[in-house]
C-alpha cells in the first residue's frame, strides 16, 4: 500500500470557489511527486487538505494507514508530526532566531510547560544545530530569521521541516518566492536530505522546469480536478497543453532544459 | 460636460464654478455661527471687573517664578509620582492581557458576547478622563496613591489593549500556519506564532503608556491622589505661588526625563 492515498477530495470554498473536485492520489514510498498545475488549479488547497490546514469538505486523505480525515483534534495533531511542510513565503517567525525557528519543529510533540518557558530538550537542540549544518546555515543559528536571504530562509524552513522527524514532506511552492538559480539549490536539497531520510516528497509547483528536473511522477491539476498522472519521462508536448490547458510558449523541450 | 477642444483643459468636474460658490458658502456660515455663538461665550462670560491690569498681571507672573529652596521638599512626592505612573502602567499591562484577548477579532472566543464586552471596556477606558477615575477611587479608596494608581490603570489600560487586539488581528497569519503544521496546539501556535509578531508593539506601546501616566499621574494629586499634585494644590491655595511654581518646574523635569529615557528604549526596542 502506498504511504498516501488521497481518495475522492472535495473542497468547496465559502466563497463558492470550487478548489478540489474530487481528486484521487497515491503516493509511494521513496517518490518525489510534482504537482503541476496553475495557479487556481487547487495544489496549495490539494497539499492543506492532506494535514488539515484546511479540513475538506468530503474525500479521505489515509497517511501509513491512519485517516487523516477522520481524526479529533488530539490524534490530527500527533498526526501532523509526521507531515513536515515547506512553504512558498517560508512563514518563519521573523523575530525568534534561526535555531529558535528549527526547534519550533518539535512543538508538536514538546510538552506545555517546555513550550511556555522555552526550555527545548537537549538532544532537540543538539539535532536542531546538526540539522542547521546539513541544511547549510551553521553560520547564522543566532540571527534573527529576518536578517536571512530569501534562500538561506527557505533552508530554515526545510530544516523546520525535518526537525519533525516526519513521514512525508509536503512542499508548497518552495521555488516561487526565489530567482531560478537559488530555487534550483532549494530544490536540489530538498530530494537530497528526502533521499537521504527514506521520505517521499510531494510538491506542488507550476514551473515546468522544475517539475521535469526534480520529480520522479507527476500529477497535473486543471480547476481541482486531476488531468495527469504519469511517469514524469512521459510528459510531452501534449499533456503539458491537456494540464495548462494551452500551450506555453517555445517547445517544451527547450523549457525542460 | 463642454466638448473639449485640448483635453489638458478639461475642467476638474468638482470644480465647476457654481459648485465652487456653495461650497465657500457653507464655510462662511459655519464661521458666522461659531463667531457669533463665541462672541456670547467670551464677552459675556467673561469677568471684566475683576481682571486685573497689566502690571497686576505681570506681578502675578513673576511671583509664580519658581522658588528654589522648595524643591527639596518635594523630591520625594515628585518619586512617588513617577511610582505611581509606573505602577498605574504595569497594571494596566497586565490588564490588557485579557481585555484584548477578548477584543481581537481573531481570538475573541464568541464575537456575540466576548467581542463587546472587550470592545467596550476599551471604550469605556479610553472615554473616561484620568481625573473621573480617580474621583472615583478617592471617594470609594480614601486619599492617597493607590486610587491614583488605579485611576492610571484604568486609564491606559484601554490604549494597551486597543493596540494589542489590533496587532493580534493584523498579524502574518503565515507563521501561525507553518506552527500549526507541526502538530502544535494552541498554545504553542499563540506563543511562538503570535506573540513573538506582537510583544516587540506591545512592549513599545507599554513605554509609551507610561510616558503619558507620569503627565497624569502629576495631575492626579490635585483631587486627593498622592503625588506631587497634591503639593502643587496645597500651595496654590496658600497663596504660595512661588512654591507651586516649583513643583510645576519639577513635573517638567520628571516629564522630559521621563521622556527621554522612554525614546531611548523605544529606539533600542525597535532596531534591537
Amino acid at each position: 500500500m502506498a504511504l498516501l492515498e488521497v481518495n475522492n477530495l472535495r473542497k468547496t470554498f465559502p466563497t463558492g470557489e470550487k478548489a478540489l473536485n474530487g481528486v484521487d492520489l497515491s503516493v509511494e514510498k521513496r517518490e518525489i511527486v510534482a504537482l503541476l498545475g496553475l495557479s487556481g488549479s487547487g495544489k496549495s488547497t490539494l497539499l492543506r487538505c492532506i494535514n488539515r490546514l484546511v479540513d475538506p469538505d468530503s474525500g479521505q486523505v489515509v497517511l501509513d494507514s491512519t485517516d487523516i480525515t477522520s481524526l479529533g483534534k488530539h490524534d490530527l495533531r500527533k498526526a501532523r508530526v509526521q507531515m513536515g511542510m515547506i512553504f512558498q513565503e517560508f512563514n518563519l517567525v521573523n523575530r525568534l532566531s534561526v535555531i529558535e525557528n528549527v526547534l519550533s519543529g518539535t512543538l508538536g510533540v514538546t510538552s506545555l510547560w517546555r513550550t511556555i518557558t522555552r526550555a527545548f530538550k537537549k538532544d532537540d537542540i543538539q539535532r536542531a544545530i546538526e540539522l542547521c549544518s546539513r541544511v547549510g546555515i551553521a553560520d547564522h543559528i543566532a540571527k534573527r530569521a529576518d536578517q536571512l536571504s530569501g534562500g538561506q530562509r527557505q533552508r530554515v524552513g526545510i530544516a523546520r521541516a525535518l526537525m519533525q522527524n516526519p513521514k512525508l514532506l509536503l512542499v508548497d511552492e518552495p521555488t516561487s518566492s526565489l530567482d531560478p538559480k537559488i530555487g534550483a539549490e532549494v530544490m536540489e536539497l530538498v530530494c537530497e536530505v528526502a533521499d537521504e531520510r527514506n521520505i517521499p516528497v510531494l510538491f506542488s509547483v507550476h514551473d515546468l522546469g522544475i517539475a521535469r528536473t526534480y520529480s520522479q511522477r507527476i500529477i497535473g491539476l486543471q480547476q481541482g480536478e486531476k488531468v495527469f498522472d504519469e511517469q514524469t519521462s512521459a510528459l510531452d508536448a501534449n499533456s503539458i497543453e491537456h494540464i495548462y490547458g494551452f500551450a506555453p510558449n517555445g517547445s517544451p523541450a527547450s523549457v525542460a532544459h | 460636460m463642454m466638448p473639449a477642444a485640448n483635453p489638458t483643459l478639461i475642467q476638474n468636474p468638482l470644480r465647476q464654478p457654481a459648485d465652487l460658490l456653495r461650497r465657500y458658502t457653507i464655510y462662511a456660515v459655519i464661521v458666522a455661527v461659531i463667531l457669533a455663538m463665541s462672541v456670547h461665550l467670551l464677552v459675556y462670560g467673561t469677568d471684566w471687573s475683576r481682571m486685573g491690569s497689566p502690571s497686576e498681571i505681570a506681578e502675578t507672573a513673576i511671583s509664580l517664578l519658581p522658588n528654589l529652596n522648595f524643591i527639596p521638599k518635594i523630591v520625594s512626592p515628585l518619586l512617588d509620582t513617577a511610582l505611581m505612573a509606573f505602577w498605574g502602567t504595569l497594571l494596566a499591562v497586565v490588564m490588557s492581557v485579557p481585555v484584548s484577548y477578548l477584543a481581537a477579532a481573531t481570538t475573541t472566543p464568541s464575537m456575540i458576547f466576548t467581542f463587546p464586552i472587550g470592545r467596550g471596556l476599551i471604550v469605556l477606558s479610553r472615554s473616561t478622563h484620568e481625573i473621573i477615575f480617580a474621583l472615583i477611587f478617592v471617594a470609594t479608596l480614601g486619599l492617597g496613591p493607590l486610587p491614583g494608581i488605579l485611576a492610571l490603570a484604568c486609564r491606559s489600560v484601554g490604549f494597551m489593549s486597543k493596540t494589542t487586539a489590533e496587532a493580534m488581528e493584523n498579524v502574518d497569519r503565515g507563521p501561525i500556519e507553518a506552527i500549526a503544521a507541526t502538530g502544535a496546539g494552541p498554545t504553542a501556535r499563540f506563543l511562538f506564532g503570535v506573540v513573538p509578531q506582537v510583544f516587540p508593539m506591545f512592549l513599545g506601546n507599554a513605554i509609551f503608556a507610561f510616558d503619558a501616566n507620569v503627565r497624569r499621574a502629576a495631575i492626579l494629586g490635585m483631587v486627593g491622589a498622592g503625588g506631587i499634585g497634591l503639593h502643587f494644590s496645597e500651595q496654590m491655595k496658600s497663596y504660595n505661588y512661588g512654591n507651586a511654581g516649583a513643583c510645576v518646574l519639577a513635573v517638567v523635569i520628571l516629564v522630559v526625563v521621563g521622556e527621554i529615557v522612554s525614546n531611548r528604549i523605544r529606539t533600542k526596542l525597535i532596531s534591537g
